[in-house]
């Protein structure tokens, strides 16, 4: 609580902290959402064909990982700073069971499908289809819950 | 004041910034192109760097994804002018602005250097034993410009005259 209301202070005060922790919110979320998305456009063949979807995978894994761990952390920050008018936002809520549900996703289904020998053309084109709508809607959530107060 | 204002009158410019949904909407747009597009050109430049990615050739890395890059550059660079111009009056003194077309004019300049001796020559860069100086550079310029970018833009918004 005495931390919370440390950083509460610090982001409100501040001239610069809440720009400062969008910046790394949106740095955070061009790296996360991008290096998924090869993964998604290895997966639909639109890029990368001569490697593997698990290899893809396997590169892109460490960078998106670190980076949604900077994007939920900022993503935190800015939440707590004003968190009695996000509670009561039309859209926020819904933004964040659709992060609850990609970051699911992409950690179970997603990788699954990815890594996996011979999927069916069918199947790894639909996953990375539902991956990309999944994020595209997150970042649409998140621009929306400026604007629909 | 003038221009800013007549730009801003036209028509469908102040149709859009009227309306509720559109502007929201383009924005996203715009931000989805960044996280889609800017994460691609950004692990790109990661693999010009050595650091990840390192049994997919640079030649795979830069030319297989290129067409989606622009693709995806001209919806950026158009929602972006979209949301420019609509307000215009509001960005013409707004130096974040000013800052960031200065810094989207040094992107183009970062291509027509490097292009033709980086982006251009991937087979090169593969057939070379380690990664030459000139990619790495041109990888941590693309780096910082981008980054530069994206900060000038959310700063727009928090410029007062």
């Amino acid at each position: 609580m005495l931390l919370q209301n440390a950083l509460v202070d610090a982001l409100n005060n501040s001239e610069w902290a809440f720009p400062l922790a969008e910046c790394i919110h949106i740095g955070g979320f061009a790296v996360g959402v991008g290096s998924i998305a090869l993964v998604d456009f290895r997966l639909l063949n639109l890029g990368l064909r001569k490697e593997t979807a698990a290899r893809v995978l396997k590169y892109t894994e460490p960078w998106t990982i670190i980076a949604l761990v900077f994007v939920v952390f900022s993503g935190g920050m800015l939440f707590i700073s004003q968190a009695g008018i996000y509670l009561v936002n039309l859209v926020f809520p819904w933004k964040m069971y659709l992060v609850l549900a990609a970051l699911i996703y992409n950690f179970t289904i997603h990788r699954k499908v990815a890594t996996m020998e011979n999927p069916s053309p069918l199947l790894s084109k639909s996953v990375a289809l539902i991956s990309l709508l999944l994020w595209v809607l997150i970042v649409f959530g998140g621009i929306f819950t400026g604007f629909l107060i | 004041m003038g221009i800013a204002h007549s730009i801003q009158s036209i028509g469908f410019l102040s149709d859009f910034s009227e309306s509720v949904l559109a502007y929201p909407i383009v924005l996203s747009t715009h931000l989805t192109c960044i996280a889609l597009f800017g994460g691609m050109i950004l692990m790109t430049n990661l693999r010009l760097l050595g650091l990840t990615f390192k049994s997919i050739t640079i030649s795979d890395m830069v030319t297989s994804l290129r067409p989606w890059k622009r693709a995806g550059g001209v919806v950026m660079i158009s929602m972006g002018l979209l949301l420019a111009t609509c307000e215009a009056e509001k960005y013409a003194p707004n130096p974040y602005f000013w800052a960031k077309m200065i810094i989207l004019g040094l992107i183009g300049v970062h291509a027509l250097i490097f292009r033709p001796i980086v982006y251009n020559r991937t087979e090169e860069l593969d057939r070379s034993p380690v990664i030459p100086t000139k990619a790495k550079v041109a990888a941590i310029l693309s780096l910082v410009l981008w980054t530069a970018m994206f900060t000038m833009g959310r700063m727009i918004a928090y410029w007062e005259p």
